[in-house]
């Protein structure tokens, strides 16, 4: 009977790089996938190119990603999928077949699945926002990107092309993983059923760890052994049976908990969660400890047909924020906190031109679930102020360190000061992503194939 | 039967996640034949009592009773979603441990996650 080992290798583009190489090395895998992005990625990679045209326009971590494996997946039969190609995944195969010629990695075929960016159509397409429902068109000067989430169609041709590597733009999360699964047991795309099982077990292993222990421990409720050395998961996938494990030896739990969390991470309707090939129903997934760090996944039939549209961000200029901290311990610590905060709030309001939004919070006592903290301590040994203002312009943003770097020498007594090293260093441009529906027909996907002979 | 007010972290898990300016919070039971339990009492309007001042949209219940699990999604909680928030923690990962601080009702005899662990350890703490 055919079964297919696939391993996640990064969850995001800032994760570890540590799991990659090891599970290639002791996994027994067929395939691993690498996801380089999150949201935000492409819009900020937008933002930094316009400053900066010399920034590559795929994952700047690619090389890093990639470098260290290639040779030993190559060997081992290993192919690998990620959507690291983010505003030109062609660039990102010519940037993977140099790092090729360089390690000597000879017959290697790389795939490159593209047509995910709609920045050029976005603002004609006669669209609205889903969360505003006002016209895109309205925003036309302000938009700096728009991705759609392109399905697992593209990297599943480059599949049955024999690409060794495949490196897409914007795809939905888990398809990378569903397209191994398509491929190696043939199922078609409109194959409900077969499409959505892939689907939800590429969302459990998306996130990397976070179904081994990752974003899991709560000491004494739910404790994770060693999680310094935290592996990463791989699925076997027969053509009946599914199981979620990590490599031996090293830290973290698969358990049916951690898979039940990661199940319904970042869904909303359980029943109806929607990817770009499929709806599929997670009220119709079970899972089953079969021996320690091995879950068994039963999936029943949980497809419905896909929507009639592709979802797409669009990041949108919107001005810029800024952030400071003043720090305050000892006795009477937060009278002088709040003191702070009055005598900030009336400086501010001497100024002209106001920010549009202000955020003032004290850390350790209600920064983190804001006004919903359910009780104020009353006398805390240590507080930090924190404030967050926001504005059209950067001028304005400024003036809040105008108003925090004096506070060194004419606020109130015993204040700490978080460091800063230069004037608006902490001033950033905002990109705001929005979400809209768009017609399948209009974005077209592309494969290229790059080969790297030598020999 | 007598009743005690135990919080949710004795009976459920959560884990919560960012939807642009939405959040999910799930709410898992440990045990599947506690799941009741948590349909029954951790309502909208509970969690409402939780959320309710930083939400500004609505607030969905979801049930997965396959799973043992609710799933409530917190419309307009993220004060403009990960990339323009001024809220300190952007994506709303931290607001899991914020649902898992609801009291609810359990019997007298209920045995809560945390003493059953620390039974499973040997019993010191």
């Amino acid at each position: 009977m055919k079964r297919i080992r696939i391993a996640a290798g990064s969850a995001w583009s800032r994760d570890r790089f540590e799991p990659g190489a090891d599970l290639i090395a002791r996994g027994d895998i067929d395939y691993l996938c690498f996801d380089a992005m999150s949201e935000v990625t492409q819009s900020i990679a937008q933002v930094a190119r316009l400053n900066d045209p010399r920034i590559p326009p795929y994952d700047p971590l690619l090389r890093k990603r990639i470098a260290p494996i290639l040779k030993a997946a190559k060997e081992r039969g290993v192919r690998i999928i990620t959507n690291g190609g983010w505003m030109d995944p062609a660039a990102a195969a010519e940037e993977i077949i140099r790092i090729a010629e360089e390690l000597g990695v000879t017959d290697l075929k790389v795939a490159s699945v593209s047509g995910s960016d709609i920045t050029d159509r976005v603002r004609d397409l006669g669209l609205n926002f889903v969360e505003s429902d006002k016209p895109v068109a309205d925003l036309r000067d302000k938009i700096i990107s728009a991705e759609v989430y392109l399905g697992a169609e593209g990297i599943i041709q480059a599949l049955a092309q024999g690409a060794d590597i495949i490196v897409t733009s914007r795809v939905g999360d888990a398809c990378p993983y569903m397209a191994a699964m398509a491929h190696e047991f043939g199922w078609s795309i409109d194959d409900h059923h077969n499409i959505a099982k892939g689907m939800i077990i590429g969302h459990l292993l998306e996130c990397g760890a976070q179904v081994t222990g990752g974003c899991f421990a709560d000491p004494g409720y739910k404790d994770v052994p060693d999680i310094a050395n935290l592996s990463n998961p791989i699925v076997e996938v027969t053509e009946d049976r599914v199981v979620i494990s990590k490599l031996p030896g090293t830290g973290g739990v698969v358990s049916e908990a951690t898979c039940k969390e990661q199940l319904l991470y970042e869904v909303q309707d359980p029943a109806r969660y929607y990817c770009p090939d499929v709806i599929a129903d997670m009220t119709k997934v079970r899972f089953r400890q079969i021996a320690e760090n091995e879950v068994e996944v039963l999936i029943d039939d949980a497809g419905l047909p896909k929507s009639p549209t592709y979802k797409a961000l669009v990041g949108i200029m919107e001005g810029y924020m800024a952030e400071e901290m003043v720090l305050f311990a000892g006795p009477g610590a937060m009278n002088r906190a709040e003191l702070t905060k009055r005598l900030l709030e009336e400086r501010f309001a001497r100024h002209s031109s106001q920010p549009t939004e202000v955020r003032m919070d004290f850390i350790g006592i209600n920064s983190v679930h804001r006004e919903s903290t359910p009780h104020v301590v009353d006398d805390p040994y240590e507080v930090v102020l924190r404030v967050a203002i926001k504005a059209d312009t950067k001028e304005v943003v400024d003036t809040l360190g105008t108003e925090v770097d004096p506070l060194a020498v004419n606020g109130v007594a015993g204040i700490g000061k978080w460091g800063t090293f230069s004037p608006g260093a902490r001033t950033r441009a905002i990109v705001g992503l929005n979400s809209v529906l768009v017609p399948r027909e209009v974005v077209p996907f592309e494969v290229r194939y790059l080969e790297c002979a030598g020999g | 039967m007598a009743l005690k007010t135990v919080l949710l972290r004795e009976i459920a898990h959560s884990r919560s996640g960012e939807k642009g300016r939405d959040s999910n919070v799930s709410v898992i039971a440990y045990e599947m034949d506690d799941y009741p339990l948590l349909r029954e009492q951790v309502t909208v309007d509970a969690v409402k009592s939780m959320f309710g001042a930083i939400t500004k949209g609505s607030i969905t219940r979801y049930e997965a009773p396959n799973v043992g699990a609710l799933n409530f999604v917190l419309c307009d909680v993220l004060e403009g979603g990960r990339t323009r928030t001024l809220a300190f923690d952007e994506s709303g990962k931290a607001l899991s441990s914020l649902m898992l601080g609801l009291p609810v009702s359990v019997g007298d005899d209920f045995v809560g996650r945390g003493e059953r662990i620390s039974k499973a350890m040997g019993g010191a703490k």
